[in-house]
């Protein structure tokens, strides 16, 4: 009995310990890339989908997000992680990221929120 | 081989469980990484499947609801009966029934289990034993698929760029009782199809239908 009351309880702690710093730094550097005018350095964080979905005919990745003008993230006020999936909430943005074999990666950046509907993002895949 | 032929039963079901459940983790597995390229994202391997949100939910809405189906048959059975069907126990023995027939206490056997001879809390939990075990798994089945539920229908809201949502959120939404209601209908329509159609229809050597040539008015006999 007691064996299967430490197993239950290493099970639900490792089902627990969710990393979450490791998106809240990732969506930290994006945006402190971006502030630093370092688009292409930003651009190797975004995930291949929505680094291809960027850009518009003749232009580079770095070129679309300076473009954008993303404003100051800033510091980081919530984070949720569920499964390979994760949205870092920054003061002056929302980030939703996705966690590949290399880490994570930002999906979707410039999110505003729309009542009952996905965010609308000014990058996204 | 005599220990194989009296557990047969139990061992053919053990072994159809675990196929039907490795044949599932395989095609969710396949599913699962479909929509994963779909949404540019890499595929899993069967194990990272099988410890996944995504596989949880899916046994365990099934569990459930199978629990629940014989939580409510094993209990209801002692109270509802159904003229003519094998499935329900003779008309005139409605309840809980007498020390004597139920052969506990001053009137358990030699052969009868400890706790059938003793009285009090002890008796009262092992003459309600299949119905509390049957009743706590599906609980236990239930929180899991609302657990393992919040987790894969939070991870979907994610992806589709959505605010995830609370534990008592997700077990009041459409989702969780969509996924609850779909397992509960079939097993409710599959009990109800055993009881009707064991009072017309026979098979043969089975226990779980009257004898061929019985009545359709006989009740709780069993071939």
């Amino acid at each position: 009995m007691r064996i299967l009351v430490i197993l239950l309880a290493s099970l639900a702690a490792a089902g627990c310990a969710v990393d979450t710093a490791s998106p809240a730094r990732v969506a930290e550097r994006f945006h402190a890339l971006i502030t630093a005018n370092q688009e292409e350095a930003a651009c190797g964080m975004l995930a291949r989908k929505t680094a291809q979905r960027l850009p518009s005919r003749g232009q580079t990745c770095a070129d679309a997000l300076r473009e954008l003008r993303l404003g100051p993230g800033g510091v980081v006020t919530s984070v949720s992680v569920w499964g390979d999936e994760a949205q870092v909430r920054l003061a002056g943005d929302t980030i939703f990221l996705h966690r590949f074999s290399d880490g994570w990666r930002v999906r979707a950046a410039g999110c505003m929120p729309v009542p009952d509907l996905p965010y609308d993002c000014e990058v996204d895949d | 081989m005599r220990w194989l032929k009296e557990n047969s039963l139990a061992l053919a079901f053990l072994i159809m469980f675990l196929f039907a459940v490795a044949g599932q983790a395989v095609a969710g597995t396949l599913e699962f990484n479909d929509q994963q390229r779909a949404d540019g994202a890499e595929p899993v391997s069967v194990l990272q499947y099988v410890a996944s949100s995504a596989f949880a939910v899916n046994v365990a809405e099934n569990w459930q609801s199978e629990y629940l189906q014989f939580f409510l048959f094993v209990v209801l059975t002692v109270w509802l009966v159904q003229k003519g069907s094998p499935e329900s126990k003779k008309l005139d023995s409605i309840g809980a029934e007498s020390d004597h027939q139920q052969q506990i206490g001053a009137h358990a056997t030699t052969q009868s289990p400890s706790w059938a001879k003793v009285k009090g809390l002890r008796l009262w939990l092992y003459s309600n034993s299949l119905g509390l075990v049957m009743g706590l798994l599906f609980l236990l089945s239930w929180l899991a698929q609302s657990v393992a539920g919040q987790a894969a229908y939070n991870s979907e809201r994610l992806s589709d760029l959505r605010d995830p949502v609370t534990w008592g959120a997700y077990v009041t939404s459409p989702e969780f009782w969509d996924r609850s209601l779909q397992n509960w209908q079939s097993e409710l329509l599959a009990v109800l199809s055993m009881v009707v159609l064991s009072i017309y229809l026979r098979q043969r050597g089975s226990p779980e239908s009257k004898p061929v040539g019985a009545s359709h008015l006989a009740t709780g006999v069993e071939g």
